[in-house]
């Protein structure tokens, strides 16, 4: 049994004026990978910026343990500097900024990964190379008129540098070709070899999870986790479908008052 | 007449005559003056240069519109100690960019001939090696002739002290099929006044202007950039990315004349102004001129702070909100750094730091921050 490193207990959270998460659960180990699926709108990407600490999210109820340390209340740039890393869906635009001095200064950020000027480029001309990313793009504004392929190319280049201890893929696979995505695959696989770093899969698509060696798959359905499983659970879904376990929540749902501020079931997002 | 009076009353209390540049770098359309947007006035030194052999340019450059107008080109003409000339044959590729360093008090009038299918760059690095609590002022006066089919880059490094005041005046002709590109990084100083004019009088003409511009503390920045359109199916790409903190005041204007006959001609015009101070004061006059029917004409602008959703990014990678705005400030000078194309202008750049470390600035970086730039010192 590995050494627990993330561990969400009874969480409860959502927007302002809406609830979302409704009393999670889920414990990852170190170096673990978990996948975690549902029907669009679960509250799958919401419990990953949750986790990230995502300042448009309030948790509600319960706590998030990461590495022994309670981190519910700590800021996102404290979690991301403790390690936790999340790579998004849709990656914001910054312009003003080009993609060198953003990763330089996210690199400066963290004394083990502080170097010089001339190491830094080597490391960075080497992943990129190793994710077919043209080194031209280090040149421009991040994500700025960069593709969504792209994008996904630089959230991984990000992943790869920073060596995060667990790193949440939120739909990493979305919008990616066949190629693009046997690439990304390539990265992530690189990232469990290299750094050993435990997994957070949010997938609708099992074809980014043929290289990888699944610990355990998750299910969420409306804002609660519904199942959990051995990777085989994975094909179980592929083939027929969330059907079943959004059955199985609708009867759950009378259950949700146990949820600190919450009423009613959530939509999720 | 002031400068009449200026001289008048310095030489009277016997301190360095001056002379008041009323109503200057003056967009080509107005607004309401109440606005405080239309012009700038500046006093500048005005020595006399009795008895002084000068050097002119060639006629020809009197007929270039240059940024900031005639009251400063006749300035610049009557303070600066000689004309630069430079012509770069036809078809010739120039290598070696024509640098145009400029100091503490000096002023400085050059003109570029790019003959028919040349290609130059230019350089103006203005304010390199300046010390902490120099006053002065300082002027660069380019007038760029480019011609069919020629190249023109022009790169504009501004960093003067806080007690300085600089002068940036260009004027660009350019015929048909000519291309200029245009890197401007103003990088602070007390006063800073810039003016840019580009006549695209041949078909198919084509300027893309990138301006970046830092200001803070009370420093005061004032840009008037016009385009004019006269050639069919001429391009002009114009974008302007800056932060501004503290107090500092910022004035832009910029102008896309379209004009009688250009049919064809399309014009963009984009800023982004990041505000990381709330006594900034920011403003903006987007124009566009149209006399003619088949063109297209387009501006916008963007000013704030830093979104949610990039501090939240931002902060998903540990960088905190102070972090990201400093991020924001040290990329626009790590960026002027990438881009200097010679040693003059990684100077202003590296003087213009002060104390804002970048992070990538080591002891072993100093040529450079991007493995793009491929330094044969490096290798």
């Amino acid at each position: 049994m590995s050494t627990q490193l993330l561990n969400v207990s009874a969480l409860s959270a959502g927007t302002e004026d809406k609830p979302i998460l409704h009393g999670v659960d889920l414990a990852v180990g170190a170096g673990e990978c978990h996948v975690l699926m549902g029907p669009n709108g679960a509250g799958k990407s919401t419990l990953g910026h949750v986790i990230m600490g995502d300042p448009a999210y309030r948790v509600t109820g319960g706590r998030i343990e990461f590495d022994g340390a309670d981190v519910t209340e700590l800021s996102a740039d404290k979690r991301s500097l403790a390690g936790i890393f999340l790579s998004y869906q849709a990656p914001v635009e910054v312009p003003g900024v080009p993609l060198y001095s953003f990763l330089r200064s996210i690199c400066q950020m963290r004394p083990e990964l502080k170097t010089t000027a001339r190491k830094f480029r080597e490391r960075v001309g080497a992943i990129a190379d190793q994710l077919e990313l043209d080194q031209g793009f280090l040149m421009r504004e991040l994500n700025v008129g960069f593709s969504g392929g792209e994008k996904k190319k630089i959230e991984m280049l990000q992943l790869l540098l920073l060596q995060p201890k667990l790193a949440i893929l939120d739909e990493t696979d979305s919008g990616l070709d066949v190629d693009a995505l046997g690439i990304v695959s390539r990265g992530i696989q690189a990232y469990r070899e290299q750094v050993g770093g435990a997994l957070i899969v949010i997938t609708h698509n099992t074809r980014i999870l043929e290289r990888l060696e699944v610990d355990r798959t998750h299910v969420m359905v409306h804002g609660r986790m519904v199942a959990e499983g051995p990777a085989e659970l994975i094909a179980d879904i592929d083939k027929n479908g969330f059907e079943r376990f959004e059955r199985g929540a609708g009867q759950d749902d009378a259950a949700c008052a146990e949820c600190p501020g919450c009423p009613m079931v959530g939509d999720a997002e | 007449m002031a400068e009449k009076n200026g001289a008048l009353a310095a030489d009277a209390a016997g301190a360095a005559p001056e002379l008041t540049l009323e109503r200057v770098n003056v967009a080509p359309a107005q607004t309401w003056n109440r606005l405080r947007t239309n012009d700038i006035t500046l006093t500048v030194p005005a020595h006399s240069r009795a008895g002084d052999v000068y050097f002119s340019l060639p006629r020809l450059f009197e007929g270039v519109e240059c940024g900031m107008g005639r009251k400063v080109t006749d300035w610049v003409e009557s303070q600066a100690a000689d004309a630069r000339y430079v012509e770069v044959p036809r078809g010739e590729r120039r290598e070696e960019p024509i640098v145009v360093a400029v100091g503490t008090g000096d002023v400085a009038d050059t003109g570029v001939m790019v003959r028919s299918g040349a290609e130059a760059t230019i350089v103006v690095a203005a304010g390199a090696g300046e010390k902490d609590g120099e006053t002065g002022t300082s002027a660069s006066l380019v007038r760029i002739i480019a011609e069919a089919g020629a190249r023109v880059h022009l790169h504009e490094y501004v960093g003067v002290g806080a007690g300085q005041q600089h002068l940036e005046s260009v004027g660009i002709s350019a015929a048909r099929d000519a291309r200029v590109d245009v890197h401007q990084y103003l990088l602070g100083g007390g006063t800073v006044a810039l003016g840019f004019a580009c006549d695209l009088a041949g078909e198919r003409a084509r300027v893309d202007l990138g301006c970046r511009y830092h200001a803070c503390g009370t420093e005061v920045l004032d840009i008037n950039e016009v385009v004019r359109q006269r050639g069919r199916n001429t391009r002009s790409e114009l974008a302007y990315n800056g932060v501004l903190e503290d107090a500092a005041r910022k004035g832009l204007r910029t102008t896309i004349d379209l004009v009688h006959g250009a049919k064809g001609a399309q014009g963009n015009e984009a800023e982004t102004v990041l505000v990381l101070g709330d006594d900034v004061v920011n403003k903006t006059l987007p124009t566009i001129l149209c006399d003619e029917d088949d063109v297209a004409g387009n501006h916008g602008a963007t000013i704030g702070s830093v979104s949610p959703e990039q501090l939240a990014f931002l902060a998903s990678r540990g960088l905190s909100r102070e972090d990201a705005e400093e991020l924001f400030v040290r990329a626009l000078y790590e960026d002027a750094l990438m881009h200097a194309p010679c040693p003059e202008a990684r100077a202003v750049v590296n003087d213009s730091i002060g104390d804002r470390p970048l992070l990538n600035h080591g002891p072993d970086d100093s040529k450079g921050v991007c493995p793009q730039l491929n330094h044969p010192e490096e290798a």
